[in-house]
């Protein structure tokens, strides 16, 4: 994955879960690595091919589900397509067949979850903690996603803030989150450490985005989550508003471009 | 030091060697290493060395050889007669001192030669000491063409003589206890190696006033008698690639310049090559004369950490952890509950990671000494060690293929026709 997951347990959970969680983590490295050998590189050369492929592996199974349904409720603005950016096909050029499990791209394409594979992770194994009695677990993958399970230790909800990304002492955005996820996308600071998500790339038309933008997400799952801000991030004005209008305590975009945000969020919110 | 310290620093040097190489995948990796640590030369009687070349490393080989338990120099040779004098002086009076190396040859008394000679005289004294029935050890790059680099070898092969070449990387116990822990896996696979030699000097010597002996002292400079940078320094740390790689390089771009020294010489000071192994794995390389600032490393980068062997130290991939959440536990166990600020480190820049990393150990290396005490047994029982040969061949093939993507401006493939081994 290449970014650091961090895992930290509070509270009674029964022996042996967080050695779990870290493995439900490793399992789904292995199965998402476009790094060494996986079931998504041994993927990638049928769809490179133009061959179809049956998906044996289920984790890779479960995210391309969760990936096709992404794709059509962010109207295809998160791509999983390595090439989208440089013209190459996109998802709209694969057909999926879910009942059967198979796949096949009508154009050669490779697919890198990147930053979804992250929140996927972090969803499998908060899975784990939760079925784990009483747990209390905060998880991070880099400083960009983050996942709770349960209340703080201290009772109640997580408090979070999220540094202005130009002015550090100043706070851009405060939140509390039970049980969920949140994401963070930005191309502030471009050309510098944003590994997987610089520069950010509009699908639709290949476009480099070049708008000084924030965007977070939260939700249940931290695979949305990462979808979401990631969509956020390269929606144009109209996309964005459908996006915020729908959840406008879950979901946030930061524009430094101009004068106005699109969004002025609430000094303080909470998610449930 | 005296011969019992001595002798003690030599069996813990072999020691580390035998540690080293004692590891998985160790035995086909470095089959040489095996036999160099379990060669227990005894004080029979000495295998008889005549050098040819007297000149900086010809002493230096001098040196070493008389450190050894079972090699002796018999006969001295250089046609330049103040390095002939110089290098009389490091051995015992009596021992036969030449001109010319037929000469040395033809007089006998010596089971192998040891050639420190500029690069392009290495082959044709090569091939004549075998056809006097002597082995050679011979100081790397091999020859100044691809061509000549397997005559030596076929005309060994031919004549059932040792011919070995002086990488003394190969037995250097750092590097062997770096490609065990490659072996095992500590740093994963190995993807890229960024190689560099870095030095602020213009190699040029000092010639007697009035003399004509410009070509002959700084040989290094012209294109008849070397390829500069490439066989010189980079032919070294192309052994270690292609060691580290475990194969030669399929190919190779590269450019050079004369940049910084316009003084007449006719080698690059300053190249840059890329060399494709199997599977889009790399060596980037480069090596210049007026900066000394990156000096002399090879960095074996693995997706799970760097190994670099000069500097003895190998370091994990770790990605920094979150400070904010380190402080968030710290605020848990005291009762305190507040805001954790995320998503900062997202915007700093990506310099490189300054840990100091992890020792590989061993500072005392008598390598060169070691290469002929392996050699003095390869000649005894008339065996070469395993697997020498074939790495030193494939370094100058490699450093000369450099040369020629440099002067061609076009991708060079690894040649097809090379002698086996
Ligand atoms: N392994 C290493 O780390 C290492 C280090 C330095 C040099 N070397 C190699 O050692 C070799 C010599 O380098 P050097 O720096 O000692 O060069 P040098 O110029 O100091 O010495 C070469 C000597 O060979 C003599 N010579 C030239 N032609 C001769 C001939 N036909 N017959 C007899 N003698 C002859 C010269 O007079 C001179 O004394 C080169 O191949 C070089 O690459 C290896």
């Amino acid at each position: 994955m290449g970014t650091r997951i961090e895992l930290h347990l509070f509270g009674t959970a029964e022996d042996g879960s967080m050695i779990e969680a870290r493995r439900a983590i490793e399992a789904v490295d292995d199965a998402l690595t476009i790094h060494r050998p996986s079931p998504t590189t041994a993927l990638n050369d049928s769809l490179a091919a133009g061959s179809p492929a049956a998906i044996d592996d289920p984790l890779l199974f479960d995210a391309l589900v969760e990936i096709d349904h992404a794709y059509q409720a962010m109207e295809g603005l998160f791509d999983p397509a390595a090439d989208v950016s440089t013209g190459g096909a996109g998802w709209n050029m694969v057909l999926f067949d879910r009942e059967d499990a198979r796949i096949r791209a009508l154009r050669p394409l490779a697919l890198d979850f990147g930053g979804f594979g992250k929140g996927f992770a972090l969803d499998r194994a908060c899975d784990v903690l939760r079925r784990a009695d009483r747990v209390s677990a905060l998880l991070s993958a880099g400083e960009s996603s983050i996942a709770v399970v349960g209340e703080h230790p201290l009772g109640g909800r997580w408090p979070f803030a999220i540094p202005h990304p130009l002015q550090p002492d100043r706070i851009l955005l405060e939140l509390e989150l039970e049980d969920s996820a949140l994401s963070i996308s930005s191309t502030v600071g471009e050309g510098t450490y944003a590994p997987d998500r610089a520069p950010m790339i509009r699908p639709g038309d290949g476009t480099i985005v070049t708008g000084r933008r924030t965007a977070v997400a939260c939700a249940r799952s931290g695979a949305r989550a990462e979808m979401m801000s990631t969509a956020l991030l390269v929606a144009d004005g109209d996309q964005a508003k459908r996006f915020l209008d729908g959840e406008p305590a879950r979901r946030f975009l930061f524009d430094f471009t101009g004068e106005t945000g699109i969004s002025v969020p609430p000094a303080e919110t909470v998610i449930r | 030091m005296i011969d019992k310290d001595f002798d003690l620093t030599r069996r813990s040097f072999i020691d580390h060697v035998l540690k080293a190489s004692a590891g998985a995948g160790m035995a086909a990796a470095a089959p040489w290493a095996a036999f160099a640590a379990s060669a227990a030369p005894g004080q029979k009687d000495r295998v008889r060395l005549g050098v040819i070349g007297t000149g900086d490393r010809g002493r230096t080989l001098i040196r070493n050889i008389a450190k050894t338990r079972n090699c002796a120099v018999a006969a001295i040779c250089d046609d330049y007669e103040p390095n002939l004098v110089k290098g009389r002086a490091l051995v015992p009076g009596g021992t036969p001192a030449f001109a010319d190396h037929r000469a040395m040859l033809d007089a006998g008394g010596i089971d192998a030669v040891v050639i420190a000679t500029p690069l392009h005289v290495h082959a044709a004294q090569t091939l004549d000491s075998f056809d006097a029935g002597v082995h050679v050890w011979c100081e790397k790059a091999m020859a100044r063409t691809i061509a000549d680099c397997s005559a030596m070898v076929k005309r060994a092969q031919d004549r059932r003589k040792v011919l070995q070449i002086g990488h003394q990387r190969m037995f250097n116990p750092t590097y062997l206890n770096a490609l065990k822990r490659v072996k095992a896996g500590e740093i994963g696979p190995v993807t890229q190696i960024r190689a560099s030699w870095h030095r602020n000097t213009s190699w040029r010597r000092a010639v007697p006033a009035g003399s004509d002996l410009e070509r002959k002292i700084n040989w290094r400079l012209y294109r008849d008698s070397s390829a500069g940078l490439m066989t010189e320094l980079a032919t070294h740390q192309l052994q270690v690639g292609n060691w580290f790689l475990e194969a030669p390089p399929t190919r190779v771009i590269g450019s050079g310049s004369i940049c910084f020294w316009k003084d007449g010489r006719e080698v690059y000071d300053q190249v840059a090559l890329v060399f494709d192994y199997a599977g889009g794995r790399k060596l980037v390389y480069t090596s210049l004369l007026n900066n000394a600032r990156y000096g002399c490393e090879e960095q074996i980068q693995g997706s799970k950490g760097t190994i670099e062997p000069e500097l003895g130290r190998i370091y994990q991939e770790k990605p920094p952890g979150v400070p904010a959440l380190r402080k968030m536990g710290e605020d848990v166990q005291a009762g305190r509950k507040r805001p954790v600020p995320i998503g900062g480190a997202t915007w700093f820049p990506e310099l490189p990671v300054t840990t100091p990393g992890e020792s590989l150990g061993w500072g005392e290396y008598d390598e060169t000494m070691l290469q002929f005490e392996v050699f003095g047994e390869a000649v005894r029982s008339g065996v070469p060690a395993p697997g020498l040969l074939r790495q030193a061949y494939h370094a100058s093939v490699t450093s000369l293929m450099g040369e020629d993507a440099m002067d061609s401006g076009r991708p060079v493939d690894w040649p097809s026709s090379l002698v086996d081994i």
